[in-house]
């Protein structure tokens, strides 16, 4: 990070300079904080996919075969299916999410707040979706404690869902902070902010979504 | 100096002491706080440290009625060590020194970093509180599996799903203060201060804070699916289920390695200030010594499996050799560091003799690790009081004595007043000998072949000497903490003032007064090199 | 590196070059004279053992040497370079050195190549197995027991060392095994990670809960008639510090006939049920099915007793007095066989009875 560059003119040195917004230009606080905080999130789930390659690769069922997988679960895991759905919806969360994004960036606080809105019932709706899959999934036999494979499965996907969770929070309380009025194209750093993470969780999601249900 | 404070517009109206102090946002106040936390659980740790030495002094079992609660003991004893006390305390000194060191007004997210401080003694009481749940974890501070998964003979109680809780908060709670950290080091630094002019202590925190945002997640993962295991009917681990007993070694280890060098870089950074400080001579090698720290950072994601070396199931060549190549790069800083004394004018302060303390023994622990690198020799010493010397000698001899170092560098800044010396000499003396006399005998013992984590051992397998030898140095180290404490009360009250820069100090801590005013400083000086106190002192032309 | 400002060799020179020279003379003693021999291991008594131990030798030497460099080194700039009164001028400000920073990267590099590749070619004997060792022992590990299984050169159990401790006194248990011939063992357990330590082999080997780690070692010739101390070094619970086991090396002859010896009593069918008192005790899920048993006093009766947790996970029942004499020590059968315990005679009074392994198994035996 070539941070010497910005390093503060005299000029502009005041004791509390920082402490309530960056006024060095170049990467705000709140993103560098949250993209570090994303770096850890990555390591987070990269000691979940370890895991779950590493059970796969030492599965074999009680008689014996090398199937992943097992059997007796594999017609459940159609990605065509009502998660496709669900793949597609989240996908297109970041795409209202970047709009809103881009609007509050022109100033234009209605597109803004129309897409965030967007957005938000479109991370609720996945939830729900989710929610619904599981419920399926429980019909069908598929528990945390069916073998490895449903360990593994509801591990992946009820983290991720946690994230989604945790993101629809945020996007949550942008939405109402931008209802109130405090976001405008010269400050936005937590749209900025969530908007990022949010990508990241879509990201894992279709990560996710690939090695599950088509590796 | 700046004496004049800078106050922000707060109300007016009066509150508490206590209030002002639990509520604050002050990077001074909060890490005045994890330092006191940090020793508190130290006192914990070490009582329960003198317990299993006191039950190993001699064959047979005398002193604790039941061995489940002898690997509750040393279990929580390496928890509330490594987790409640080195990591945390180094992390307060941090906390502390860094905003002060780059002449920031306080850390990036002043509010998150107080509410890494509070996770902490939430997650301490969660630990100690599972003794009073029908018995601690008790699987080592590995918590290896299958022993740790729930089932009779292993694990069955809620200490292990406490012990879990608690670790995931702690390291949550680091994970916070990393990314506050790098977000400070990078974006607050006081005009001037380019990368390459930071305090090395700002260095290693900063290397710190990236090991820390890197691998703690991952342990994180391994935990909650320990937790899954233990709980859900989950088959991460279960070798009978599906899972890998060696997987979760792996995942813990790419943690747990890189959190051994958590907890002895800051404690580096401690030393790289003081050496310079009181031989009065720049940190020889400077920059050598920050690649080098950047160098064991890096390293220090690749030999996570030296520690399942007898596990069967790793490549060991290449473990090995990173492993060893490890060696190098410490090598170089404990170079530097010898060169920074050679031909200096040495005052031996306590912040020094401490100083020293560290390079002599982390010296030892540091070969120490060394042999283990060698595969065969480590077929040998795996798993036995080798280890555990190994241990103590860089986390002890390392981390600890350079926790002291810092303690007693920084108190007269924390405070304004200094701790007294003649105190000071008295507990390094007692605390050097009590160390060597606890954890050198434990290298015999190693290599006679006694296994760690027994609590009691055949009358006739020749150990006794030592670990008689071994209990007395340990409560020789206890008799050494009680001079610190009775010194900090003491010169709290009545200590000599200390002024804005009683050792002579480089960095810019030492501009402003002692305690610092709320945002740190008023007046910065000109900051031109990595030494600016020293350079408005002497002028440029000494430099 | 710069000049030195003091051009008169200060006293505090000699006296620390003085310090430095005893220190290091005294600790090179240490070596020499044999009060250093408790930071070497044990001689090994093993083929492998003694690679292990050539290479400990080097390593040691190597970190000797490093520790008596650097701590020399900071000793006597200690000593030398105390700051006195007339100090007022700052020493030479020295910043570093690329010479010396080169040279002391340079050599600990090679020094740790070296060093590692003595290691490798070491490992490589150390952890060589064979196809077709001359014997095979299947070792398994449970809490808190050991079980020698002793194996064709098929691979086919012919018999089972369920005592694997050496008792002096009788003579009985431990795991025997012939001087001069590669033995190779196999390591298996059925609940948690344990591992093969014998200090004296300088090696040790977990046992790791599916998986089978092997290994393989040939005890020195001269060793015939020794025994050696093994024991348990991955902590895997209560009774972690209870998993001794012993190594027997005897000449081939010797252990031919204690092969033999053990095939008979592992063959032997169980000691019929005497008439008079049976009681029926089992074991399962490391328990006891019942926590109370009455015999009347003074007549022999007998246990018949079933252990139903896994194989590899062994059980007993002894008793002992209301004085923690133990009055019955009986053999330990394997998890998944049954066994005739003949108990003799005991007066009246209140007994405890017992799983010597697992300390969690207890009962009251009261005899009236
Ligand atoms: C502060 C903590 C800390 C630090 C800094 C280190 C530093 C090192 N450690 Fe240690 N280690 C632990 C904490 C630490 N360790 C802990 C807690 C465990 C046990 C965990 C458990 O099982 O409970 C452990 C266990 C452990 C093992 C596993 C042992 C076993 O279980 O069998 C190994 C194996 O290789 C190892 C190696 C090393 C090495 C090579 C270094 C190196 O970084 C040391 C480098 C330093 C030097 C070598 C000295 C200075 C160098 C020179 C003067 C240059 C010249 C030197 C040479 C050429 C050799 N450590
Ligand atoms: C930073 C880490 C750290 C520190 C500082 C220590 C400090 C000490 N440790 Fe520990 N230890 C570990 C980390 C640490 N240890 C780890 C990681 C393990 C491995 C655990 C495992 O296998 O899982 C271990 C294991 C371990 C063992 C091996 C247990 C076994 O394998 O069976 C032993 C045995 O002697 C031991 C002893 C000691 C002693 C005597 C001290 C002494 O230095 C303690 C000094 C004493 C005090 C600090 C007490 C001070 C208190 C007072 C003076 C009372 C005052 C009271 C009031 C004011 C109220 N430790
Ligand atoms: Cu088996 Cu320890
Ligand atoms: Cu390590």
């Amino acid at each position: 990070m070539s941070a010497d560059s910005h390093a503060l003119a005299p000029a502009d040195h005041s004791p509390i300079s920082g402490l309530a917004h960056d006024i060095r230009g170049g990467i705000s606080n709140p993103i560098l904080g949250m993209l570090l905080f994303i770096a850890s999130e990555i390591m987070f789930f990269a000691g979940l996919f370890a895991a779950y390659f590493s059970t796969r690769a030492n599965f074999v069922d009680a008689n014996g075969v090398k199937e992943w997988p097992p059997s007796e679960f594999a017609d459940i895991l159609n990605p065509f299916s009502l998660i496709l759905v669900a793949t597609v919806i989240l996908i297109l969360s970041s795409v209202t999410l970047q709009m809103a994004l881009w609007a509050i960036r022109r100033d234009d606080r209605t597109g803004f707040l129309r897409n965030m809105a967007f957005t938000f019932i479109l991370g609720i709706t996945f939830l729900l979706l989710q929610a619904y899959d599981y419920s399926l999934l429980f019909q069908e036999g598929l528990t945390m404690g069916s073998g490895p494979f449903g360990t593994t499965y509801f591990t992946l996907t009820g983290f991720h869902g946690a994230h989604v969770f945790g993101g629809v929070i945020m996007l949550g309380v942008v939405l109402y902070r931008g209802m109130s009025g405090q976001f405008s194209s010269r400050h936005h750093d937590a749209v900025e902010a969530a908007s990022l993470y949010w990508h990241f969780v879509d990201v894992v999601w279709i990560v996710l979504f690939t090695i599950l249900y088509f590796l | 100096m700046a004496t004049h404070a800078l106050r922000p517009a707060a109300p007016t109206y009066s509150r508490g002491r206590l209030y002002e102090w639990l509520t604050t946002t002050d990077h001074k106040k909060i890490g005045i706080m994890y330092v006191i936390n940090s020793f508190v659980f130290f006192l914990i740790g070490g009582i329960l440290a003198l317990v299993v030495r006191t039950e190993l002094a001699q064959p047979g079992l005398q002193f604790l009625s039941d061995e489940s609660v002898y690997n509750q003991i040393f279990t929580m004893h390496a928890t509330l060590m490594i987790f409640m006390f080195v990591i945390p305390m180094l992390a307060g000194l941090g906390n502390y020194a860094v905003p002060l060191m780059i002449g920031a007004p306080d850390m990036a997210f002043p509010r998150i970093n107080a509410l890494s401080l509070w996770m902490l003694p939430l997650a301490g009481i969660l630990l100690v509180a599972s003794f009073f749940t029908g018995g601690s974890a008790a699987a080592g501070w590995t918590s290896y599996p299958p022993l740790s998964l729930d089932g009779p003979l292993k694990s069955p109680g809620t200490g292990q799903d406490l012990w879990i809780v608690g670790l995931i908060l702690i390291g949550t709670s680091s994970i916070l203060g990393g990314i506050n950290f790098l977000v400070t080091i990078f974006k607050m630094r006081a005009p001037g201060m380019t990368l390459f002019r930071m305090p090395i202590m700002v260095w290693t925190v900063l290397v710190t804070s990236v090991l820390v945002v890197m691998a703690t997640p991952v342990i994180t993962s391994a935990l909650v699916m320990l937790f899954i295991d233990r709980n859900y009917g989950g088959r991460f681990f279960d070798p009978f289920g599906g899972g890998s007993a060696v997987l979760y070694q792996n995942i813990f280890w790419f943690y747990s390695h890189p959190a051994v060098y958590v907890m002895i870089l800051p404690a580096m950074g401690v030393i790289s200030e003081v050496l310079p400080v009181f031989s009065r001579k720049p940190l020889f090698g400077f920059k050598a010594f920050i690649f080098a720290t950047a160098g064991i950072g890096a390293l220090g994601f690749s030999v996570w499996a030296h520690h399942m070396f007898t596990t069967g199931s790793v490549f060991l060549p290449f473990f090995s050799l990173m492993t060893f190549l490890i060696a190098v790069p410490t090598g170089v800083k404990m170079f530097n560091w010898v060169f920074t004394l050679f031909r200096g004018q040495l005052t031996f302060s306590t912040p020094l003799i401490f100083a020293i303390g560290f390079l002599t023994m982390f010296l030892i622990g540091g070969i120490n690790g060394a042999f283990s690198a060698s595969v065969p020799v480590d077929f040998a010493l795996h798993d036995t009081y080798w280890v555990v010397a190994h241990i103590h000698y860089v986390l002890f001899g390392g981390s600890v004595f350079g926790i002291f170092a810092g303690l007693y560098y920084w108190f007269p800044k924390m405070s304004g007043r200094m701790l007294d010396e003649g105190l000071g000499k008295i507990q390094f003396v007692l605390m050097f000998i009590g160390f060597n006399l606890t954890f050198f005998p434990m290298q015999m013992l190693g290599l006679a072949g006694m296994p760690r984590r027994i609590a009691d051992y055949a009358a006739d397998a020749g150990w006794n000497d030592w670990n008689m030898a071994a209990t007395i140095g340990g409560f020789l180290i206890a008799a050494s903490i009680l001079p610190f404490i009775w010194n900090v009360f003491v010169s709290l009250r009545n200590g000599k003032i200390a002024g804005d820069d009683p050792w002579e100090g480089n960095t810019l801590e030492w501009a402003t007064s002692s305690p610092p005013p709320p945002y740190n400083f008023d007046h910065l000086p000109e900051i031109r090199s990595e030494r600016p106190v020293f350079d408005a002192r002497h002028g440029r032309g000494a430099h | 590196m710069s000049p030195n400002p003091r051009k008169r060799p200060a006293p505090e020179a000699l006296i620390a070059g003085l310090v430095v020279v005893i220190l290091a003379a005294l600790v090179i003693a240490v070596f020499l004279t044999g009060w250093g021999s408790s930071l070497y291991p044990p001689d090994a008594v093993t083929q492998q053992g003694r690679d292990v131990r050539g290479l400990y030798d080097i390593v040691f030497a190597f970190g000797l040497a490093i520790f008596i460099l650097v701590e020399g080194l900071i000793v006597w700039s200690v000593l030398r370079y105390r700051r006195r009164p007339t100090d007022s001028d700052l020493p030479t400000q020295t910043h570093g050195n690329n010479i010396a920073e080169v040279i002391w990267t340079v050599i600990p590099t090679a020094i740790v190549l070296f060093l590692f590749v003595i290691s490798w070619q070491t490992l490589n004997k150390v952890d060589a197995v064979s196809a077709r060792p001359d014997i095979r022992i299947h070792a398994i590990a449970g809490q808190f027991q050991w079980q020698f299984e002793y194996l064709d050169q098929d691979g086919k159990k012919v018999a089972t060392q369920l005592t694997p401790a050496y008792d002096t006194a009788t003579g009985a248990g431990g795991m025997a095994v012939p001087v001069g011939r590669s033995v190779q063992v196999t390591l298996d357990s059925p609940d948690v990670i344990h591992a093969f330590y014998v200090p004296r082999f300088l090696f040790k080997r977990d046992v790791v809960p599916g998986q089978t780690n092997t290994f393989e070692f040939t005890v020195d010739a001269s060793e015939a008639g020794q025994v050696f101390r093994g024991q348990c070094a991955e902590l895997c619970g209560t009774g972690h510090r209870l998993m001794l086991f012993s190594v027997i090396a005897l000449s081939p002859t010797a252990y031919d006939a204690w092969l033999n010896a053990l095939i008979e009593k592992s063959n032997a069918t169980p000691a019929p049920l005497p008439s008079g008192t049976v009681l029926n005790v089992t074991a399962e899920g490391i328990k006891f099915d019942t926590t109370t048993l009455d015999v009347p006093a003074d007549s022999p009766f007998a246990i018949a007793f079933t252990n139903k947790d896994p194989a590899g996970v062994t059980h007993d029942i002894d008793i002992r007095d209301s004085n923690g004499t133990v009055v019955a020590n009986e053999d330990t059968i394997n998890g998944g066989t049954t066994t005739n315990y003949t108990i003799n005679p005991l007066p009246a009074g209140t007994y405890t009875f017992f799983c010597s392994i697992h300390s969690n198994m207890t009962g009251t035996l009261t005899v009236k």
